[in-house]
């Protein structure tokens, strides 16, 4: 992987809830078309971390630069605009509308149709097109939403648990995607279930209490003595 | 693949010319209306044409509810905004007759909207959405209400304003009933069918999606607050241009029409005709209109009552309109009926 100037870059970013640390000096960067996997046991701060970045929720102290832009500050919208898109932990879609509506919400305006098919049929939709969203099951709600992301052409993908609720075969095949996705978008995934990080293979950053414990190849995460306490809740 | 291009072709051209069943009412309400005169004496014509008014009203606060979801207590505001920038600047500051209704309604419409933009961004921009924004705009309706009674030097205080001519342009005064309900009618199907096109169009799937998921909205790169606040302003103007136009009718402004009891009244009337649905904003109003005369012919304390325990069934049973409720609850059957099965 030739080691480019990095698309996202954190730097000592922390978040603090009255007097609760919830994310603490994580400096981190993400380096353009990689696949990268946050994993941390319930309450890391995993969540809090991706809401910092996509400008849901404002840094308390620190930095977070999209290429050589500092977006921390920028309303949600801006950083949107600019290039990162974002799956929330629950599906969010827009209940109301069908899939081709949800799509044509969240396509930039005259986007190529070519590219919008593509896209349905690259997260299984094509047969629910008329569907309103309320009416889908689950994991296509899941499906929906990283659909809608892909459409924003974004440079930056981020998923916050986009296994939950879903079918070991529908993991699988999420993980197959995800590991498609490489060369083409950053990807930043934030998981808990292990067989699917396993399978993702990705640079794994693991966050505990807030801090950045250890991060790496997934092969190496897998055999550190100190993930493995924290994981079994040694520490 | 070619497949599902032309599905995809097809269904973008669909959404995009479709007639929908409420765009074809639409049609047939306007239709009806236009031969309505042929049939009426001039004393109903008058009734009409303000049942016409008020429908604008309805449809005005229908584009802000209907869409977004937040109810607006504080249309009133707006309407009476609009009725006494007409009245008060054709009343006091000696304008030429053949253009004084223009400079009326300029004024009526500019104030609603700076009133609007004002508040709507001070609450809209501070976060408060759902029943914090009824309660704010309910709130807003009586500050202008009690500055309407008070600021009697300017709005004439509690006996408000008389002698605003009728509606003219170019020298052609819109005195005779017949015309003034077509002026009435025109710029309701104007307002009407412009509103159907816009928000059947990318703006009112933009404002479903705020509707259903602000934040989702604003990751996918939207700037949710500045929608909001436009369509917010846009609704403000055209309640105040149904205002400005309402009291060229009357001749005369009263502090009545920028109170709370109106606000809920057009909130019953989009209600009753199903909010979000445009034209059954105007209809709503024409039903609770038409109930009203009866029921008050029969008692005049029954309509208050009869209006008041509507409107608290409204809150407790069908927020979303009798209408709504009764297709819900057919929906649900033919459901439960399936799952039988």
């Amino acid at each position: 992987m030739t080691s480019n100037i990095p698309i996202l870059t954190l730097n000592k970013v922390s978040r603090t809830f009255g007097t609760f640390k919830a994310v603490t000096d994580v400096s981190e960067t993400f380096g353009p078309d990689e696949l990268n996997c946050i994993i941390g046991p319930n309450g890391a701060g995993k969540s809090t971390l991706l809401n910092m970045i996509c400008g849901t929720l404002p840094v308390s102290s620190g930095s977070i630069s999209f290429g050589e832009t500092a977006i921390h500050g920028l309303s949600g919208d801006r950083i949107a605009r600019l290039g990162i898109a974002r799956k929330f932990q629950v599906p969010s879609v827009f209940e109301s509308l069908t899939v081709f509506e949800n799509f044509q919400v969240s396509a930039p305006a005259n986007s190529d149709l070519a590219i919008l098919e593509e896209i349905l049929s690259t997260v299984n939709l094509v047969e629910d097109l008329d569907v309103t969203a309320s009416d889908l099951p689950h994991g296509k709600k899941q499906w929906l939403e990283i659909g809608m992301a892909l459409t924003m052409q974004p440079k930056v993908l981020l998923l916050d648990e986009p296994t939950a609720g879903l079918s070991a075969d529908e993991t699988s095949a999420t993980a197959k995607f995800l590991r498609g996705l490489v060369g083409k978008v950053t990807v930043v995934v934030i998981e808990h279930d292990m067989a699917f990080v396993r399978e993702l293979g990705a640079r794994t950053i693991v966050l505990h209490h807030g801090e950045v414990i250890a991060s790496g190849p997934f092969s190496e995460i897998e055999n550190n003595e100190f993930v493995r306490d924290v994981y079994l809740g040694r520490r | 693949m070619t497949q599902l291009s032309s599905l995809l072709t097809a269904n973008k051209t669909a959404s995009g010319l479709r007639f929908r069943p409420a765009t074809l009412i639409a049609i047939s309400v306007i239709l009806i209306m236009s031969v309505v005169p042929l049939f009426s004496n001039a004393y109903d014509l008058t009734n009409y044409r303000d049942v016409l008014l008020f429908g604008l009203f309805a449809l005005s606060l229908d584009i802000f509810w209907g869409r977004t979801g937040i109810l607006s207590f504080g249309h009133a505001t707006f309407f009476g905004l609009g009725a006494y920038g007409m009245a008060v600047s054709s009343i006091h500051f000696g304008i030429d007759p053949s253009y004084v209704s223009i400079v009326g309604l300029l004024v009526g419409i500019s104030l609603a909207a700076v009133v609007a933009a004002l508040v709507g961004y001070f609450i809209l921009y501070g976060g408060v959405r759902g029943d914090h924004f009824t309660i704010v705009t309910l709130a807003l309706t009586i500050v202008a209400n009690h500055i309407a009674i008070g600021w009697s030097k300017v709005t004439g205080g509690d006996s408000g304003l008389i002698g605003i001519p009728p509606f003219s342009i170019f020298g052609f005064s819109f005195y005779d009933p017949m015309a003034s309900y077509y002026l009435a009618l025109i710029v309701l199907a104007i307002c009407l069918f412009s509103a159907i096109w816009i928000l059947n169009g990318r703006l009112g799937l933009i404002l479903s999606a705020i509707r259903d998921d602000e934040v989702k909205a604003k990751t996918l790169g939207y700037d949710t607050k500045l929608i909001l606040l436009i369509t917010f302003v846009v609704s403000a103007m055209l309640a105040s241009l149904a205002g400005a136009l309402y009291v060229t009718n009357t001749g005369f402004v009263a502090p009545d029409m920028i109170a709370l009891l109106l606000s809920t009244e057009v909130i019953i009337w989009v209600a009753v005709g199903g909010s979000g649905t445009l034209v059954g904003a105007v209809i709503g109003t024409a039903i609770v209109w038409w109930l009203q005369q009866k029921i008050s012919s029969i008692s005049v304390t029954a309509w208050p009552i009869a209006i008041g325990s509507f409107f608290i069934m409204l809150v407790l049973f069908f927020p979303r309109g009798p209408g709504a409720f009764v297709l819900e609850k057919i929906k649900a059957f033919q459901k439960s009926r399936e799952g039988n099965k």
